[in-house]
């Protein structure tokens, strides 16, 4: 540490994030999201990209880590790296593509040059250069690790291993990729940014709210027959699915108990894709191949910045208190037909962005949001169905889907890592 | 080369079809959409239509019938109140593909006020292709390509006709 951290000029989080409410300049203080970026997106682990998207060696795709620019990078060892965007001479941006193969980085404003992992290789007009090479590398994040193909990284070496971190938010990550009948999914689609001018936390907060649906999406309700008829949009008794709180602020809308037939998630008839659902059944067995294929993919959050969207990956990119990226691909399988990943891609297309018959409507009501959390602010009431949650024996915490459990689950996660040592009393702590 | 007379029409047609979407006017637009339309704002500039990669919209006529459709619920609350918007279409190149059939290329600008929560005004610079086609003595489109400037940027919601 190089200095104390002078804590009188946070907010105090303990007093901010109460079992049912939270203040509303959460999502508006310039210094709450300075502190984020920081205990969030620095000191925590932070999803990157899938390996997918880098199969080879040489193979390269820009992110942004809070504020931070950095690549991920394959390099012939087939190790992935994640490197700081910034030459370690000047600091120009050393990777310019959005993504692309190279076998070195060379900066274009004075020529030094990088190996994949960051090493300096090459100055130009070495005569000058009295430097010691192996002290002017790249700044890679020292910590990367995956999880079914997730990078996932941190720039905090004493971060708590990655599988702490997923903790039992693993099994949604497994059910995404077991989407597949040999376990790999592939991000090869590109990604679209859609911005909202709304904060960042707007968004894992509404991809996991049960309850907005019908006040947000009625027009896609009245325009559209779809799967989630029965999801999300029926009554407060005709409701089967579930809201979810997987702890470590991993959140979850489990629609699968309301799904009676195979493929009904996917929006078509259960002999639409005979060789899909064969497939499946042979890679899995009757039992689980069959729970596949009638439960369909996770609908959940894995925190702070990774949506498991069904049949679709999101990042969520902070850009400022009242600016974030919601940044979509489809979610391709492996070892399926063209079929499969056709109608993946056209559901994503329908589902997420700019034009998307869903997305475009949580964008406005998000501005809106951002709008009346001006000023002064007030108090925000997340306590729906607090009464009625029932917590698993694996700890797992489950509400009616219109409940603001993932949200409390959300906020507890987040006071635990915004103001760590914070009394947790009356939280229904997650072990 | 093409007549007068043909660039006049095709012109006229575009004129039109920007009026209607500028002013919100769902269905009236649709009335000038051929059964085979395809309307595609692609990722990319280089993009191919039945590529893998996503685009930020991509309708076949149901998929535009369904846009349409929920537009017109009148709870879209991404278009609630609509967006104001000008567009203006300037550079128009018009190709003569069959004997009545035209590709036409344009620039177009489009000015939108955003009056649903922002209040801003957003500008959606982007070069068009339009496929149009005379059916029953009028013209009707069956392809319209929007190819955004920005589209690999970030983009803002983007639900009226673009």
């Amino acid at each position: 540490m190089m200095n104390q951290t002078d804590t009188s000029k946070f907010p105090r989080y303990d007093k901010l994030i109460t079992d049912a409410r939270v203040h509303s300049s959460l999502y508006t203080d310039e210094k709450v999201f300075e502190d984020e970026l920081n205990k969030i997106f620095r000191m925590g682990w932070v999803f990157i990209c899938h390996d997918s998207e880098i199969p080879n060696a040489g193979d390269f795709v820009r992110r942004n880590v809070g504020r931070e620019p950095v690549f991920a990078i394959r390099s012939r060892d087939g190790e992935i790296s994640v490197i700081v965007n910034r030459c370690a001479h000047r600091g120009n941006i050393i990777c310019q593509e959005d993504k692309g193969n190279t076998k070195a980085l060379v900066c274009q404003y004075h020529g030094w040059a990088y190996d994949t992992k960051g090493a300096l290789v090459d100055v130009p007009y070495p005569g000058g250069f009295k430097g010691d090479f192996s002290c002017h590398g790249l700044e890679r994040l020292p910590l990367v690790d995956s999880y079914q193909g997730f990078v996932f990284a941190s720039f905090n070496e004493n971060a708590p291993p990655l599988l702490n971190h997923l903790g039992r938010a693993t099994e949604l990550i497994d059910r995404a990729v077991e989407m597949s009948p040999v376990g790999r999914i592939r991000l090869s689609g590109g990604w679209v940014r859609h911005q909202l001018n709304c904060n960042w936390k707007m968004l894992p907060e509404n991809d996991t709210d049960g309850y907005h649906v019908n006040f947000v999406h009625p027009s896609f309700a009245q325009a559209i027959r779809s799967n989630y008829d029965e999801a999300v949009l029926d009554d407060e008794e005709g409701l089967k699915s579930l809201a979810k709180d997987w702890g470590n602020g991993h959140t979850e809308l489990f629609f699968s108990p309301s799904y009676t037939r195979p493929l009904e998630w996917f929006g078509c008839a259960e002999d639409r894709h005979p060789a899909y659902t064969k497939a499946l059944l042979a890679a899995y067995g009757e039992e689980k191949g069959g729970r596949i294929l009638r439960d369909g993919p996770p609908h959940a959050v894995i925190f702070p910045n990774l949506f498991l969207g069904e049949m679709n990956i999101v990042r969520f990119e902070p850009v400022a208190p009242g600016v974030c990226l919601h940044v979509h691909t489809p979610m391709y399988l492996e070892g399926v037909e063209d079929d499969v990943n056709k109608r993946i891609l056209r559901q994503s297309e329908g589902a997420l962005g700019p034009t998307a018959f869903l997305l475009a409507d949580d964008c406005v009501i998000a501005e809106r949001a951002q709008n009346a959390l001006q000023g002064k602010g007030r108090w925000l009431d997340l306590s729906r169905g607090a009464e009625r949650e029932v917590v698993a024996d694996d700890g797992v915490i489950s509400s009616h889907l219109t409940d603001e459990t993932p949200n409390r689950g959300f906020w507890r996660h987040y006071r635990s890592v915004m103001h760590p040592g914070a009394p947790t009393s009356g939280v229904s702590a997650v072990a | 080369m093409i007549s007068v007379e043909d660039r006049l029409e095709v012109e006229a047609f575009l004129f039109k079809e920007a009026r209607l979407a500028d002013e919100s006017r769902y269905s009236e637009w649709e009335a000038l959409v051929d059964d085979d339309m395809h309307y595609w704002v692609p990722l990319q500039e280089s993009q191919e239509p039945d590529s893998d990669q996503v685009s930020i919209l991509n309708d076949n006529r149901t998929r535009l019938a369904t846009r349409i459709r929920q537009l017109n619920t009148g709870v879209r609350h991404a278009q609630l109140p609509p967006s104001r918007m000008r567009r203006s279409i300037s550079n128009i190149e018009i190709e003569k593909t069959g004997a009545d059939e035209y590709v036409v290329r344009s620039n177009v600008v489009l000015y939108e006020f955003r009056r649903q929560a922002t209040k801003e005004l957003e500008v959606w610079p982007a070069r068009v292709e339009h496929k149009l086609r005379r059916k029953d003595g009028e013209l009707k489109m069956f392809s319209k390509h929007i190819f955004l400037l920005n589209s690999e940027g970030s983009i803002r919601g983007l639900s009226f006709i673009i």
